[in-house]
């Protein structure tokens, strides 16, 4: 009992704390991974709500962190430098096309729920290639200027990394703050009863459709603002973010991580990063090892490295 | 047509593609009654259960819940409208706790299953009334449990809970002592008669062991090859020729 | 009337090809129950291995025999070694594990030939051109578009009158069953992944002199057997033969009325099917 109450107190705080002075033991490089690792976390994380606590496979997700940056490229470009204000609009449009994708989505399970998704990405994904005259098809959507901030009074830029990182931890902490409150709310755990058993929910007056439709448009949102932090980040809104590859990301990273703890995804979107960063600087084939990497978590550790670790520490520990 | 039943099938009909599983069934059950429906395997039980409860709609005829028609609606629908089902198989929530388990249907049935702040069991109501719930059941010490890890019995005895927890005016329970052995079965008849007498619920069951149908149901429906073949309390069943030759025969007399 | 014939020839020649890939796609899915993400990858082995043995045996027929007979060495591995660990798991690791394959497969295939692209003659035999109502069309095109039905009419010869084929059926219907009364399930399983790679790499060998060999050739197809999979419906035979004409003919068609959108036609067609008919054009029931 302790052990746990300990882990689930002390371990976050931790995290936060390393992640908050990071920046200013690391060199610059490390910084910009650390603020992408943070960002792909959060869409892991948010991924998560589907797969881990829906038992929803979606293969769509990069379509709404698309389209979190292409809002924020297209908003920049006209001018609007509002910080919150890009947050926010990109954050929306995710939510309306996630809604809809998500009513027409949840209807199917399993396979078929990942091919839909799958399907919807790609649409978006076409529409982002080839509408040029809004998106500039694969050339991508360059960001020159960034939005700044009122801090009390001083102006706040984003231009150096280090002020982007702290950009992005801000607002990844609070979305995954934020996503934590929904996954142990009344909500997550009627949304965890779904993933065990939907006949059961609707045979106990549970509207099953309903509830999937929430947590599927929930996700996109989030994952609409990972999207447009990732655009303020990268100077750049491309069609990539779209397409499936992209969207197997948030997938590989929950499976590594652990789709059962709800910070696996983030851990997940960490070694995910490490690796590649150590990997490619004895060979240029990534992929392959990351492959290798994959198959030995799927046979060997089903419950991804966090959650095996937990798992482990906390054996014998009653719930 | 007014009338002091609490649930009443009017001619109910169920067609997979060209056959009929079940046909022309009527009957009325008065409220608190403890009924049972029995019939050889393959008579019809579980169509008969799933297009009464949401799972499907029927292909004919109608299903009233205390004069209301509720034919044909989704099965959320029929739970709030007060009627709550079993299944054969058990059908729980298996990698969730005890205590979870019994809290969905509370939490769904005070509407905030879209509640997206606060924990569920931060709330002295839903945890008293979970306690509750369990005592029922004889659970109580086994709330922070996760189900997986409980016998088969006890797994019964959950689904029993999250059915009680949504304190429905109907209870169908599909073969509540399916695979359970002799003493499990003793206990679930000692609970179910308990239930019945002191809730004032109506339960309605189907079985397949006679020795609990007989000491359980005051009125029993006998369906078969998807007629209903007789109903009357369990002495006249036993006594019907019909019955017995179509069904029961062996049994009784072996 | 030129561009009608023309597209109509093109749209059944790469459907053609899509459902060699696509039937092998959908009888692993219909049989074991997992979605090969990694099929594209085995097309794409396919290639690449077809035109290895050509340049050792500089024939393409040898080519074309021996090439995907290696891929289905290397899928005979892939079955007995990994995926016989997750059958039965959660649909997510079967499509991961299998993506993982991808991944190592086409970074594995660009360590070895680099990510040049590499072109492949048809045999001397079949590099002319026919032509057919005032157009010129190669007839190797035409080769595809008959070979089609041929291996097509082949398997589902084998599944209705041998008995191998049969116990295959009868192993996809029910497994439990099957190995109840006596049918080998591991050893179907492994023959049906081994069919199943065979059709994908032989897919990718006739694939070679169509298109220039590159590592990232599986992507896009694999993507297109999945739509053509679900369209005709998961494990359907006819099905994927229908669906897999149907999507040749969409993208051949697609640019002529929907332009630039044309790419987007088959992920509506995938959306509206699994809508109103989740099971697929082809296959009845529940």
């Amino acid at each position: 009992m302790a052990l746990r109450a300990h882990l689930n107190i002390a371990g976050p705080a931790v995290l936060v704390l390393v992640l908050m002075i990071a920046p200013l033991l690391v060199p610059t490089y490390w910084v910009m991974i650390l603020s992408e690792i943070l960002i792909l976390g959060l869409m892991a994380v948010s991924f998560n709500l589907l797969l881990g606590y829906s038992g929803l496979l979606s293969f769509g997700q990069g379509a709404f962190f698309g389209i979190g940056a292409y809002s924020a490229a297209l908003m920049l470009q006209a001018g609007y430098t509002n910080l919150f204000l890009i947050l926010l609009v990109g954050m929306l449009l995710a939510l309306i096309i996630a809604a809809v994708v998500g009513f027409f989505s949840v209807k199917l399970d399993e396979i078929f729920f990942a091919m839909i998704t799958l399907g919807f990405g790609m649409l978006l994904f076409s529409i982002a290639h080839n509408w040029r005259d809004v998106t500039r098809g694969s050339d991508g959507l360059p960001v020159f200027v960034l939005p700044t901030l009122n801090f009390f009074g001083a102006e706040v830029s984003f231009y150096s990394p280090i002020h982007m990182y702290y950009l992005v931890f801000s607002v990844v902490l609070v979305a995954i703050v934020l996503l934590w409150l929904i996954v142990h709310s009344p909500f997550g755990l009627v949304l965890r009863a779904t993933r065990e058993n939907k006949q059961r929910v609707s045979f106990v007056g549970g509207k099953v459709n309903l509830l999937r439709i929430v947590a599927f448009t929930i996700s996109g949102t989030f994952t609409g603002l990972a999207g447009v932090l990732f655009c303020l980040f990268n100077s750049m809104a491309t069609p990539e973010f779209m397409h499936w590859s992209f969207s197997a990301k948030p997938v590989i990273m929950s499976i590594i991580g652990g789709t059962g703890v709800f910070l696996g995804p983030l851990f997940g979107a960490a070694i995910f990063f490490f690796l590649e960063q150590i990997i490619i600087r004895f060979t240029e084939n990534w992929m392959l090892f990351l492959g290798v990497v994959l198959v030995l978590i799927v046979i060997y550790f089903p419950q991804g490295v966090l959650g095996t670790l937990k798992s482990k520490l906390l054996k014998g520990e009653p719930k | 047509m007014k009338s002091d039943a609490v649930l009443r099938i009017d001619n109910l009909g169920h067609d997979y593609g060209k056959f009929k599983v079940i046909e022309n069934i009527s009957l009325s059950i008065g409220a608190g009654k403890l009924s049972a429906l029995i019939g050889p395997n393959g008579a019809g039980k579980t169509t008969f259960y799933n297009a009464i409860s949401g799972k499907f709609p029927p292909t004919r005829g109608r299903v009233f819940l205390a004069d209301e028609d509720v034919t044909g609606l989704p099965s959320h629908r029929i739970v709030d409208k007060g009627m709550c089902r079993s299944f054969q198989i058990t059908n729980i929530f298996t990698h969730l706790t005890v205590q979870e388990n019994v809290a969905i249907p509370l939490i769904i049935q005070q509407k905030k299953h879209f509640k997206m702040f606060g924990n569920a069991f931060k709330n002295g109501e839903m945890i008293h009334k979970v306690r509750q719930v369990l005592e029922q059941v004889g659970l109580a010490d086994r709330g922070e449990q996760v189900v997986a890890n409980l016998a088969y019995g006890d797994k019964r005895l959950v689904e029993m809970a999250i059915v009680l927890a949504r304190v429905p005016r109907v209870i169908l329970l599909d073969e509540p002592t399916a695979g359970m052995n002799p003493e499990e079965t003793e206990n679930m008849i000692r609970l179910i008669k308990k239930l019945a007498s002191v809730s004032g619920t109506t339960f309605f069951i189907t079985e397949h062991d006679m020795k609990v149908v007989f000491s359980l149901a005051e009125k029993i429906y006998v369906l078969h090859q998807g007629h209903l073949l007789a109903e009357g309390t369990p002495e006249e069943i036993r006594s019907n020729t019909e019955v017995q030759e179509a069904y029961l025969g062996r049994k009784v007399h072996a | 009337m030129e561009t009608l014939l023309l597209n109509t020839l093109n749209g059944l020649s790469w459907g053609m090809l899509l459902f060699l890939i696509a039937v092998g796609l959908t009888t692993v899915f219909g049989v074991m129950g997992i979605l090969n993400f990694a099929h594209g990858s085995l097309f794409m082995l396919g290639a690449y291995l077809c035109m290895q043995s050509m340049q050792i045996f500089h024939s393409f027929w040898y080519g074309l025999l021996i090439g995907p007979l290696c891929v289905v060495a290397i899928g005979v591995i892939v079955e007995k070694y990994l995926l016989k660990r997750i059958y039965g798991r959660n649909v997510s690791y079967q499509l991961l594990l299998t993506f993982a394959l991808l991944l190592i497969l086409d970074d594995g295939v660009r360590m070895i030939w680099g990510s040049g692209y590499y072109v492949v003659e048809p045999p001397q035999i079949l590099s002319g051109i026919i032509t057919l109502f005032g157009q010129n069309y190669p007839v190797y095109r035409f080769f595809l578009i008959l070979l089609g039905p041929v291996v097509g009419i082949a398997l589902w010869s084998f599944f209705h009158f041998t008995r191998w084929g049969k116990t295959v059926r009868a192993a996809s219907f029910d497994n439990v069953m099957a190995e109840g009364v006596g049918i080998n399930v591991p050893l179907i399983y492994t023959g049906v992944f081994a069919l199943g790679t065979w059709l994908a790499a032989l897919g990718g060998a006739l694939a070679a002199p169509l298109q220039s060999l590159n590592p990232s050739m599986g992507d896009k197809i694999i993507i297109q057997s999945f739509i053509v999979v679900v369209v005709g419906g998961m494990g359907s035979f006819p099905g994927a033969f229908a669906g897999a004409l149907l999507i040749g003919l969409l993208e051949s068609f697609g640019t002529v009325f929907a332009g630039r959108m044309q790419m987007a036609i088959p992920y509506i067609l995938l959306a509206v099917i699994l809508l109103f008919k989740p099971n697929g054009l082809f296959k009845k029931g529940v």
